[in-house]
């Protein structure tokens, strides 16, 4: 037995021995997670309202403008990028990375929680600034395209300045008051006790911890967890679906939300042109009597469910883009 | 360096040393005719896991030891791609009356893989376990830290599609760690013990916690 411990214990000296070279951090800009704008000035970037944000636009900068809003919190423009096309069709499709999200600067969660529900005006005020930095002319048309969060934000910011905004396209909003956001937070992450997702969300915690406004390393473990979900039907791991994920936005904005439950539907019944509201069929969290629930929030909604596609497929699968959501994007359009 | 000599130091400790699904015992009915102990369970730890086990009461003439050995995985589609094995001792190192103090020092090496990456681990387990033993039953409180000390990251097509410029291979210092605490419980007939052991779990920050921040395990050993 001794003998037997021994060599056991010369084995895994061996084995970490001879497979460390020199130290390399978790934490190191680039490593594990893309470097953000203030790290690498070569990225595409704007400044708005003090922060530093990954941005780009495309089309003539005269033509309606069409800010594309990501999901999150702390999500990415990377998958919203086949909107690129509606430049092809006379728009200017501005993309921006919200603060704390994406390739955007990142800011301590104590900058937002010590806000309280002022860090929502934050994000609000950083999408007007986005606006304003693109807008060529005081008459430019200007409509909202939000997935996701980034459809609860374009809700909030619709009903904030109700006559700022000709158009309002918005993806699967999980819900717009705070209880259903709650409520839909929880029906799409509720993994089955077995299931392979559970595991491969819950496991990496023993190989990695961070402490608190580490970003590389939260970010590097939010984008290995958000990398599947069996219930909404999104897959991260296909190529293009994200840059880098913001879990210290991400926590503090949950946080303000459990804290203040705030209303992103106030004052969207002053809302009074018709929003175009998708959803998907294969997103398990999203039936059909979830939609007519939220889209009763706006005085006007036209419902299309996207057949074939999860959650994010609705503006990511290029197929299902080119074939059913721009079509029924342009038709909107050309409506208003 | 430093990551070399504490793995080192873990290293020429495991064979002397045994975590959180570490075999849980009966002190008080461990015989000394009881060289063998294989055990199995089940319960959660940073998943739904199940777990089997080997251990050898070793006769030191100073304090009851036991060296063991453990394989655990995670359920899921994908049996082998999780596991977690562990090697170390369990020491009872005080006894009075029917109160008895032991210690577990594990080795630890794991693996995980997802769509996006393969890791590797190796790390240290330590515990200290304080309760009340007798033949029939026992009840004891454990509080333990539970080290990555050293992690191979090797990410797939799909990771380097959204960073290309990631990077591959061995990170050190240390690159997690969890303490957790909790009860355990038990009873034991003849050569059997039953028993029941839950808690929580924290990170090393003292501030944030795992996504399944706590631990619950049912296992059963069998004495010969």
């Amino acid at each position: 037995m001794k003998n037997t411990s021994s060599l056991l214990a010369l084995a895994f000296l061996a084995l970490v021995s001879f497979s460390c070279s020199k130290e390399r951090f978790l934490n190191d800009p680039g490593n594990l997670v893309p470097k953000t704008v203030d790290q690498d000035p070569g990225l595409p970037s704007i400044l708005v309202n003090g922060v530093l944000l990954h941005s780009e636009a495309f089309g003539h900068p005269d033509s309606t403008m069409i800010v594309c809003i990501h999901g999150g919190p702390g999500g990415d423009y990377r998958y919203l990028l086949n909107c690129k096309d509606l430049a092809n069709y006379g728009y200017r499709v501005v993309f921006y990375d919200q603060r704390g999200s994406g390739l955007s600067q990142r800011l301590p969660k104590a900058s937002y929680t010590s806000l309280g529900l002022a860090a929502l005006d934050a994000v609000f005020n950083e999408l007007g600034g986005v606006i304003a930095h693109y807008r060529t002319n005081p008459n430019q048309k200007v409509i909202l395209l939000g997935h996701s969060w980034g459809g609860i934000l374009a809700t909030g910011y619709a009903g904030k300045n109700p006559g700022a905004i000709q158009g309002l396209i918005v993806g699967e909003p999980g819900g717009l008051k705070w209880a259903e956001i709650s409520e839909y937070i929880k029906k799409s992450n509720a993994f089955n006790l077995w299931s392979e997702s559970l595991n491969d969300a819950t496991y990496t915690d023993q190989f990695v911890t961070g402490r608190e406004d580490r970003h590389e390393i939260l970010d590097y473990k939010l984008a290995l967890l958000a990398g599947t979900n069996e219930i909404t039907g999104e897959n991260n791991t296909e190529p293009g679906s994200a840059w880098r994920s913001g879990a210290v936005i991400r926590d503090a904005f949950l946080e303000i939300g459990e804290n203040y439950k705030p209303d992103f539907s106030e004052g969207i019944g002053q809302f009074k042109t018709p929003v175009l509201f998708f959803f998907s069929e294969k997103n398990k969290a999203y039936p059909d009597s979830w939609a007519h629930k939220i889209s009763g929030a706006y005085p006007l909604a036209d419902l299309h469910k996207v057949a074939g596609v999860g959650h994010s497929g609705i503006f990511q699968d290029k197929k299902t883009w080119q074939e059913k959501t721009l079509p029924k994007l342009l038709t909107y359009l050309n409506s208003l | 360096m430093k990551t070399y000599i504490k793995s080192i130091l873990l290293s020429l400790l495991t064979p002397f040393v045994s975590t959180l699904d570490a075999q849980t015992l009966n002190w008080a009915n461990l015989q000394e005719e009881n060289r063998h102990i294989i055990h199995a369970q089940f319960g959660m730890e940073y998943g739904a896991v199940f777990g089997i086990g080997y251990g050898y009461q070793m006769n030191t003439g100073l304090f009851p030891m036991v060296a063991s050995m453990e394989y655990s995985f995670p359920s899921g589609k994908n049996l082998l791609d999780d596991l977690k094995s562990k090697i170390g001792v369990q020491i009872r190192l005080v006894q009075y009356r029917h109160f008895r103090f032991s210690a577990k020092l594990q080795g630890v090496f794991r693996r995980h893989e997802t769509g996006l990456v393969r890791l590797l681990n190796f790390g240290s387990d330590f515990s200290g376990i304080l309760g009340i033993y007798r033949p029939k039953w026992f009840f004891a409180g454990e509080f333990g830290f539970d080290k990555a000390i050293v992690s191979h990251f090797k990410h797939s097509k799909a990771y380097r599609d959204q960073h290309p410029q990631v990077v591959d291979g061995w990170y050190e210092p240390a690159t997690g760690g969890n303490f957790y605490y909790g009860v355990q419980t038990g009873f034991s007939i003849k050569n059997q013990d039953i028993f029941l052991k839950g808690g929580k779990m924290f990170a090393q920050d003292f501030k944030t916690k795992p996504l399944l921040p706590f631990y619950g395990q049912l296992g059963v050993n069998l004495k010969f």
